[in-house]
C-alpha cells in the first residue's frame, strides 16, 4: 500500500550502486563495508522491535549470540552443513529468545532494558563456564567453515544479505503491521484500547527481530570463520547497534543502515589517532550532538535538507 | 444489535482510597445514560474497570449477560464495548488517518500483514465524526482541541463498538463542535447505540440521555430521569461542595 514506482527505483539504485562498489574501493575498504553490512542488519534487527515499540533492549547481543553460536556448535562440533545448521541457528534464536525475554515483554521501559542487559551477560557466563568443550570457553572458536571466500565475495554476500533483510523489513514494515508496532511507542494504552494486543504485537516484533539477529548472527560467523565472545558480548557492540539505529533514524528501515554505514566508518577514521576504546567516546558524544540536534535521526535531519533546498528552488 | 451494560457491587480501591464504593447500575440496549459527578468522584475509574485496564476490587460487570472481568481489554472491545480518553492522546506522529486505521485494524498479526488498509472507511469515519478529507493527512499537533475530540470519536468508532463510553468530549470544544458532536451522538442513538457519557457539561448531556446516574465519592448518590437526579438535595450539595 502506498508503494509507488520511485520507491523501488530508489531501492535499484541503491542496490546498483552497492553492488557496483568493489569495482571502486580497495579491499581494505571492503572488509569495512562488510563490517558495516552486517552492523546494518543488527540495527535493522534493534529498530524492529525497538525502534518501533519504544522498548529498548540492550541484549540484542544475546540473540545474536544464540545464532553465531549455534551454528558455530553444530558446524564444528558435529559437522552439520551450514544449509543446515543456519535454518536451525535462527529457529533456536527465536525460540531461546522468546523463552527467556517473553516474561520481560510484559515489563515496561527501563526494567525491560535491564533484564535484556543482564541476559547478555547471562549468556557470557554461560558460555564460558558450561561445557567448554563445546563452545570454547573464553577463546572462543575457529576454524568454522566459511560461505565465502576473499573480500569481494565476502562483500556480495553481506551486501545480498543485507538488502534482502531491508527490503523485507521495509516492506512488513509498511502494512498495517508497522502502522501498528509504531503505535506502541506513542500510546501503548490507546492501542489496546483501539482492540489491539498489544503482548501479541510485542511477541510478533520481538521474533521478526531474533530472526533478523539469528540470520545475521549466523552467516556473520561463517564469514569470519571464527567465534569470540569477549567481543560479541563486549558492551560497546551494544552501544554500537544502538547509536547506529538512534543516529540513522530510529522508526525507520533506511536510518540504521546510513547509521550503520556513517558509524563503522568513523570508527574506522578514528582508528589511527584513537586506537584504544577512547574512539567510543568520540561516537558516543557525536551521537549525542547529532541525537540533539534531532531525534528523529540523520535520515529526518537528510528529508529536511531537501525540503529547504526545495523550497529554496521554487523560490528563485 | 445494541449493548446491555450491567455493574453488580463494583468496588476498586486504590490503597487507602475507595475510587468506586459498590456501585450497582444497568445500561439497558439502546439507552443512554449520563453519568454524573463532581471532578474526582470517580466516573473515569468506573470507565478504566469496564474496560479492563483497572482491574476492579470486587464486583462484576456483564456485558449481554455475560461476565467480562476475566477479558483483557482488546477481547472486551470485541464484545462490543469501546471508549474514549478524557484527554486524547492520539498516536503523536501519525496522521490523522493512520489513527483511525489503529482502529479499523483487526487484531491478527496474519491480517495486518497481508490485508491493506481500508482508506475509503477511514475517510468515511472521519467524515462522520466532522473531519474533513484535507485533514486525512494532518498530524494531531496540527488539529484543534475540538477535532482531536473527534479523532478520538473516530478511533473509538472504528473498533465498530455496540456501546460507547464517552469520557468528557465535550471539554474544550466551541459551542459549534459541540453541535456537530451531539448530532452525531444523536444520530448514533437513533441506529440503536447504548452509551454511557460523563459531562460536565450538563447543557450538552442532558438532550444525549434517557436517564442520568450521579456519583459522589465514588458511590452512587441518585438515579432516574435527568430532571429528577438534577433536582436531588445530595446531587446539588456534592457539585456545590466541590466547586
Ligand atoms: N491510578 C490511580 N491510582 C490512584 N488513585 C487514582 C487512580 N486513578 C484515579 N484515582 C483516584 O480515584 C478518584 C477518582 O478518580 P477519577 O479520575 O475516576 O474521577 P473522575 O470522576 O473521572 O474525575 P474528573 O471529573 O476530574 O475526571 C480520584 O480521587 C483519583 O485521584
Ligand atoms: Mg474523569
Amino acid at each position: 500500500m502506498g508503494l509507488r514506482w520511485h520507491h523501488f527505483a530508489l531501492w535499484g539504485l541503491f542496490a546498483v550502486t552497492l553492488f557496483v562498489l568493489p569495482e571502486f574501493v580497495s579491499r581494505g575498504t571492503l572488509r569495512t563495508l562488510i563490517f558495516a553490512n552486517f552492523l546494518a542488519i543488527f540495527a535493522i534487527s534493534w529498530d524492529t522491535l525497538s525502534g518501533r515499540t519504544g522498548y529498548i533492549s540492550f541484549g540484542h547481543p544475546f540473540l545474536i549470540g544464540i545464532g553465531a553460536y549455534t551454528t558455530a556448535i553444530l558446524t564444528k562440533r558435529f559437522d552439520v552443513a551450514m544449509e543446515i545448521s543456519i535454518p536451525i541457528a535462527v529457529i533456536a534464536t527465536m525460540v531461546g529468545g522468546l523463552i527467556v525475554l517473553l516474561p520481560a515483554l510484559r515489563i515496561k521501559g527501563s526494567y525491560f532494558a535491564l533484564v535484556t542487559l543482564a541476559m547478555m551477560e547471562l549468556i557470557y557466563q554461560l558460555v564460558q563456564v558450561i561445557r567448554p568443550d563445546l563452545t570454547g570457553g573464553t577463546r572462543g572458536m575457529s576454524g568454522l567453515p566459511t560461505l565465502t571466500r576473499g573480500a569481494v565475495n565476502g562483500y556480495y554476500m553481506s551486501v545480498s544479505l543485507m538488502l534482502a533483510i531491508a527490503l523485507t523489513t521495509w516492506l512488513v514494515m509498511r502494512t498495517r503491521l508497522g502502522t501498528a508496532l509504531s503505535a506502541i511507542g506513542m500510546n501503548e494504552e490507546a492501542v489496546s484500547g483501539s482492540g489491539l494486543s498489544v503482548t501479541k504485537l510485542k511477541m510478533a516484533a520481538f521474533l521478526f527481530s531474533a530472526f533478523i539477529a539469528g540470520l545475521g548472527g549466523a552467516v556473520y560467523i561463517h564469514y569470519l570463520g571464527s567465534i569470540a565472545p569477549r567481543a560479541l558480548f563486549d558492551i560497546n557492540f551494544v552501544f554500537t547497534i544502538i547509536v547506529a539505529a538512534l543516529i540513522g533514524g530510529a522508526g525507520t528501515t533506511v536510518g540504521p543502515i546510513a547509521g550503520a554505514f556513517f558509524l563503522t566508518f568513523l570508527l574506522e577514521y578514528l582508528r589511527p589517532y584513537l586506537p584504544g576504546a577512547e574512539r567510543y567516546m568520540v561516537y558516543s558524544g557525536l551521537a549525542l550532538i547529532l541525537y540533539m540536534a534531532q531525534p528523529k535521526g540523520m535520515w529526518e535531519l537528510f528529508f529536511q535538507g531537501i525540503a529547504k533546498f526545495d523550497r529554496l528552488g521554487r523560490r528563485e | 444489535m445494541s449493548a446491555k451494560l450491567e455493574i453488580r457491587n463494583l468496588v476498586k480501591r486504590f490503597g487507602g482510597l475507595v475510587a468506586t464504593n459498590d456501585v450497582s447500575f444497568t445500561v439497558e440496549p439502546g439507552q443512554s445514560i449520563g453519568l454524573i459527578g463532581p471532578n474526582g468522584a470517580g466516573k473515569t475509574t468506573i470507565f478504566s474497570q469496564i474496560m479492563g485496564e483497572h482491574q476492579q476490587s470486587s464486583g462484576d460487570i456483564l456485558i449481554d449477560e455475560n461476565e467480562i472481568s476475566r477479558l483483557s481489554t482488546p477481547q472486551r472491545i470485541l464484545a462490543g464495548v469501546s471508549r474514549t480518553y478524557q484527554v486524547p492522546r492520539p498516536f503523536s506522529d501519525m496522521s490523522v488517518a493512520e489513527n483511525i486505521r489503529v482502529g479499523l485494524t483487526p487484531d491478527s498479526i496474519w491480517q495486518m500483514i497481508t490485508r491493506g488498509p481500508n482508506p475509503d472507511r477511514e475517510l468515511e469515519l472521519a467524515e462522520s465524526v466532522g473531519l474533513a478529507e484535507e485533514q486525512l493527512a494532518r498530524l494531531p499537533s496540527e488539529l484543534s482541541m475540538g477535532d482531536l475530540r473527534k479523532l478520538e470519536m473516530a478511533r473509538t468508532l472504528a473498533t465498530a463498538p455496540r456501546m460507547m463510553l464517552l469520557d468528557e468530549v465535550f471539554a474544550g470544544l466551541t459551542v459549534n463542535e459541540i453541535a456537530v458532536i451531539s448530532k452525531l451522538v444523536q444520530s448514533m442513538r437513533d441506529d440503536g447505540m447504548t452509551f454511557l457519557i460523563v459531562s460536565h457539561d450538563l447543557k450538552a448531556l442532558e438532550p444525549l440521555v434517557d436517564e442520568a446516574i450521579a456519583i459522589n465519592q465514588g458511590q452512587l448518590i441518585a438515579e432516574g430521569s435527568y430532571s429528577d437526579v438534577m433536582a436531588d438535595k445530595a446531587v446539588r450539595a456534592s457539585y456545590l461542595g466541590a466547586e
